[in-house]
């Protein structure tokens, strides 16, 4: 019987890698093929992939967005984490309110908004600064949401014990809390770094002049049609990506593992 | 559940609450009141917001405008299903794959994450692209089927983290007492280990249905000519027809909505759950 | 040693390499900025005027002329050019966002066709020059129209339900209220900047009547679906229908992809520069916009996406199968029966927007 249940977990699972990765599927190849058309198979090529190397605009929006990512999910995981934690530990009431009304809001109403609030109430330059800081405002949320998702119902003699063993805050933080908090931490990133760098509509708005982000560029190029090249910069993006978390989870492994 | 001790740790409340309020009081709470005050301005001749003069320059306008007018209610109520059925669905397709995920052995965990998470590195609208490309040939583009499929793909991983992260922690223990006691498969299932998992549902459930009311981009690529949702009307509202006032009204309108939703779920639940308290 | 350390000391190496990345300055002394929609200037324009300035013409994106208005009045800043559609200039101009032009300093204005000078968005010319034009008109698979023996210079095409039970779920329109509206309008004989709300009443009902027949509203999509071959009859841009065209030439399709402006007149968008107030370079600005108006680099855009011309001394420079187009060029005849979209207030703005909701709902 147990078998059974296990045959149709691992079936129902790969159903939904499957539909995850169908759609993903027709993206890769289709970066390869060789109709500006796009729209059925004619050739294999990688012409699409030269081309894109010496496409300065889109190269540097890459870049721009896998800083942007990188940087405004590790800031928004800490702040999420701490949101979190408060939230399970302490219960402001109002918290959960700020914490999940940018969630809430829509993205739109937010971009005009924050660009009003950067311009108008505080008159900053428009530039990376901007976008960080929206992108920052909106993966709060996300992170703080998961993080008490993990601790919701979690044993407190735990912290209890290891205070009553003498250990301090910092100590009980490093020591029991992290640990278990890390798959939460290690989620919560991830989902700051898409929304990071898939974001077109906030960014739009927060970007100042000449700071272009991969989904600016891509989404001005898809009101014509989308080339094979926008299927291999996806491509790209996803590898690299891979890439960086494989690199990373190598040369620290106890940020991805989370346990010593 | 015993209260957390407070006394000790007086300082550290405020080290782990303060840096993230101070940070969205200034980039949120700021922002959000020039919202609510433009839902009350009136519109430029041109679009946008006329220039303020004196609190007498406010105005009700754009709320009696939606108020006196079913339309728009209908839109409202119609977002919210959309919102409903999608959240559903990626439930149901989440579950098994955040359970198998969280049993399976440690170091393959972080892996299969990355794997649900992986195609989101791509970008949102080449994703939406290959779906037009997918669903043209079988006849389903352009239909309120399509407009649910891009809904669930393009928030599922919303959906399978926290659900992962909420199971990941679960004792084993628990379940192995609970068979011993002779429960069987659906029972243990039912009884021990979907309650436990339910603040994962909630998170899930909100990072989902939430994010899904304001979308507009997903109905506008793969729906027909009837599937119009509020992240549309908003949309419109400060583009194409510069009537910010109105866009401003009706986003306040959909957050008081969903505001007011996760306040009396999280309240609901938590009375669920000091009733099975009672219960046991 | 314990990993938290280790953790948090990977993490901020991680941290400042990308600020350090993020933060090394793009800007070079002499840049233009420019604002523009995509793919509007041919790489080579752009090469060729950087040799031609010394300077760097760094361009931000936009789709739609409303997500350029709205970012600039929220605040944003540093723009020298952009270029807007007339209903855009106009309301640019009122809002006193425009930086008048020097004259003296652009001699090849003289190359615009005097049709396109002096129009109504801006009288004598004072913010704006005229630099690409498009109509909005209907694209069609010519091979399926023949077949099915189908009106192809008529709005009746996608309004009639006659001809519409043909081609059910065949047809896409804009999804835009003022494109489609218009289009209705000018079916009906009306303006396309009438102000009495009854007219519109009357559209929103032909509209209506329509709406079941159609596949859906698409703003870009139906390039590709035209070129495949899934969408009969779109209702989209000259340039568009244009690109459709040569696309499903190149791929060898087996049938062929026609537009025509309808009889009873169509919309015509005639995309101007301007200058913005917040630009910091007004000298470089005007630098490029003269350099734009010569005939070659004028027709440039026309040979790079099938776009009309305002320019006369690009006519030479413009691939011929391009300048002889009649949906692309209107004949003069033709431009008369023409109209541009026109803001309105904010009251008729709403209940038009009213009408849009009900259309998409119903």
């Amino acid at each position: 019987m147990k078998t059974k249940a296990h045959f149709w977990l691992w079936t129902a699972s790969l159903a939904t890698y499957a539909f995850l990765y169908i759609p993903l599927a027709v993206v890769v190849l289709f970066s390869f093929n060789d109709s500006v058309l796009n729209a059925e198979w004619v050739g294999f090529t990688t012409r699409w992939y030269v081309k894109l190397l010496h496409d300065d605009d889109m190269l540097h929006a890459a870049a721009n967005s896998l800083m942007i990512a990188l940087v405004s999910s590790s800031v928004s995981t800490l702040l999420g984490a701490m949101a979190g934690l408060s939230m399970h530990r302490y219960r402001p009431r109002w918290l959960p309110f700020l914490v999940l009304t940018p969630v809430a809001m829509p993205e739109i109403l937010l971009g005009v908004s924050l660009l009003l609030f950067f311009r108008q109430v505080l008159d900053l330059s428009l530039g990376l600064f901007s976008i960080l800081a929206a992108h920052i405002t909106f993966s709060i949320g996300f992170v703080a949401v998961i993080v008490r998702a993990r601790l919701a119902g979690m044993d407190e003699s735990i912290f209890e014990a290891a205070r009553d063993l003498g250990a301090t805050p910092w100590a009980t933080f490093r020591r029991v809390t992290l640990p278990l908090i890390m798959p939460a931490l290690v989620a919560g990133f991830l989902m700051a770094f898409t929304l990071s760098i898939d974001d077109f509509v906030i960014t739009f708005f927060v970007a100042g002049v000449g700071v272009n982000t991969l989904p600016l560029q891509i989404y001005s190029m898809i009101k014509v049609a989308v080339t094979p090249e926008v299927n291999a910069i996806s491509t790209l993006l996803m590898a690299l990506t891979l890439t960086l978390i494989l690199v990373a989870s190598r040369f620290a492994p106890d940020v991805l593992k989370g346990r010593s | 559940m015993s209260e957390p001790r407070t006394q000790p740790s007086g300082l550290t409340k405020w080290v782990v609450t303060l840096p993230p309020t101070a940070f969205l009081l200034t980039f949120f709470l700021a922002t959000a009141l020039i919202v609510v005050v433009a839902g009350f301005r009136e519109t430029g001749e041109f679009g946008g917001l006329a220039p303020i003069d004196s609190l007498a320059a406010l105005t009700l306008d754009a709320y009696h405008f939606l108020g006196g007018d079913v339309i728009y209610l209908e839109i409202f109520a119609r977002s919210f299903l959309v919102a409903a059925l999608t959240t559903l669905i990626c439930i149901v397709l989440a579950y098994p794959l955040a359970w198998l995920i969280a049993r399976s052995p440690k170091r393959r965990r972080d892996f299969l994450v990355l794997l649900v998470i992986l195609p989101f590195a791509s970008n949102f609208l080449v994703r939406i692209y290959a779906w037009i490309m997918l669903l043209g040939p079988v006849n389903l583009l352009y239909t309120p089927f399509a407009v649910v499929v891009g809904m669930v793909y393009a928030h599922l991983p919303f959906m399978v983290l926290p659900l992962y992260t909420n199971l990941e922690k679960h004792d084993p223990a628990l379940l192995e007492a609970a068979q011993d006691l002779g429960a069987n498969g659906w029972t243990r299932f039912w009884r021990v280990t979907f309650p436990l998992s339910l603040p994962g549902i909630f998170s899930g459930s909100a990072l989902v249905f939430i994010p899904v009311l304001g979308m507009f981009a997903v109905p506008e690529l793969l729906g027909g000519t009837g599937d119009i949702l509020i992240g549309n009307l908003i949309k419109e509202q400060f583009l194409e027809n510069r009537d910010w006032p109105l866009g401003s009204a009706l986003s306040i309108m959909l957050t008081v909505c969903v505001l007011a939703l996760a306040g009396l779920t999280a309240w609901a639940s938590k009375r669920g759950l000091h009733g099975t308290e009672a219960v046991t | 040693m314990s990993p938290p350390y280790h953790q948090c000391r990977v993490f901020a190496l991680i941290l400042s390499a990308a600020l350090l990345l993020a933060s090394l300055p793009l800007r070079a002394a002499d840049t233009l900025y420019l604002y523009n929609w995509n793919n509007y200037i041919s790489e080579d324009t752009v090469k060729r005027f950087e040799a031609h300035c010394r300077c760097q013409l760094k361009q931000d994106y936009y789709s739609d002329n409303e997500e350029m208005l709205a970012k600039l009045e929220a605040g944003a800043v540093g723009y020298d050019v952009l270029v807007p559609t007339g209903n855009a200039v106009e309301s640019l101009v009122r809002r006193k966002a425009l930086r008048e032009i020097d004259k003296a300093k652009l001699p090849n204005l003289r190359n615009v066709k005097r049709e396109f000078l002096d129009a109504w968005f801006d009288p004598g010319n004072r913010y704006s020059v005229p630099y690409a034009t498009s109509v909005t008109l209907l694209g069609y698979n010519a091979s399926k129209m023949k077949e099915l023996d189908l009106p192809t210079d008529s709005w009746a095409l996608i309004f009639e339900p006659k001809h519409l039970q043909k081609i059910k779920g065949r047809v896409t329109v804009l999804n835009s209220q003022r494109e489609l509206m218009a289009a209705a309008m000018k079916y009906l004989g009306y303006s396309v900047q009438e102000h009495d709300p009854a007219k519109w009443g009357e559209a929103k009902r032909l509209i209506l009547r329509a709406k079941p027949y159609w596949a859906a509203f698409s703003n870009s999509t139906y390039i590709k679906d035209l070129a495949i071959g899934t969408i009969w009859v779109a209702h989209g841009y000259s340039n568009d229908m244009f690109r459709a065209q040569q696309d499903a030439a190149a791929a060898k399709r087996p049938f062929t992809i026609g537009f025509a402006t309808p009889k009873e007149g169509a919309v015509l968008a005639v995309d101007n520069f301007v200058l913005h107030k917040s630009g910091r370079r007004p000298d470089l600005a005007h630098q490029f916009i003269d350099f734009m108006l010569e005939g070659r680099n004028a027709g440039d855009v026309s040979n790079l996406i099938g776009a009309g011309n305002p320019n006369a001394a690009a006519t030479q420079h413009i691939l011929p199968e391009i300048a002889v187009s009649p949906g692309i060029f209107p004949p003069p005849a033709e431009l008369q029966r023409l109209e541009m979209l026109r803001d309105f207030d904010p009251k008729l703005r709403r209940s038009l927007s009213r009408m849009w909701t009900e259309i998409k709902v119903r």
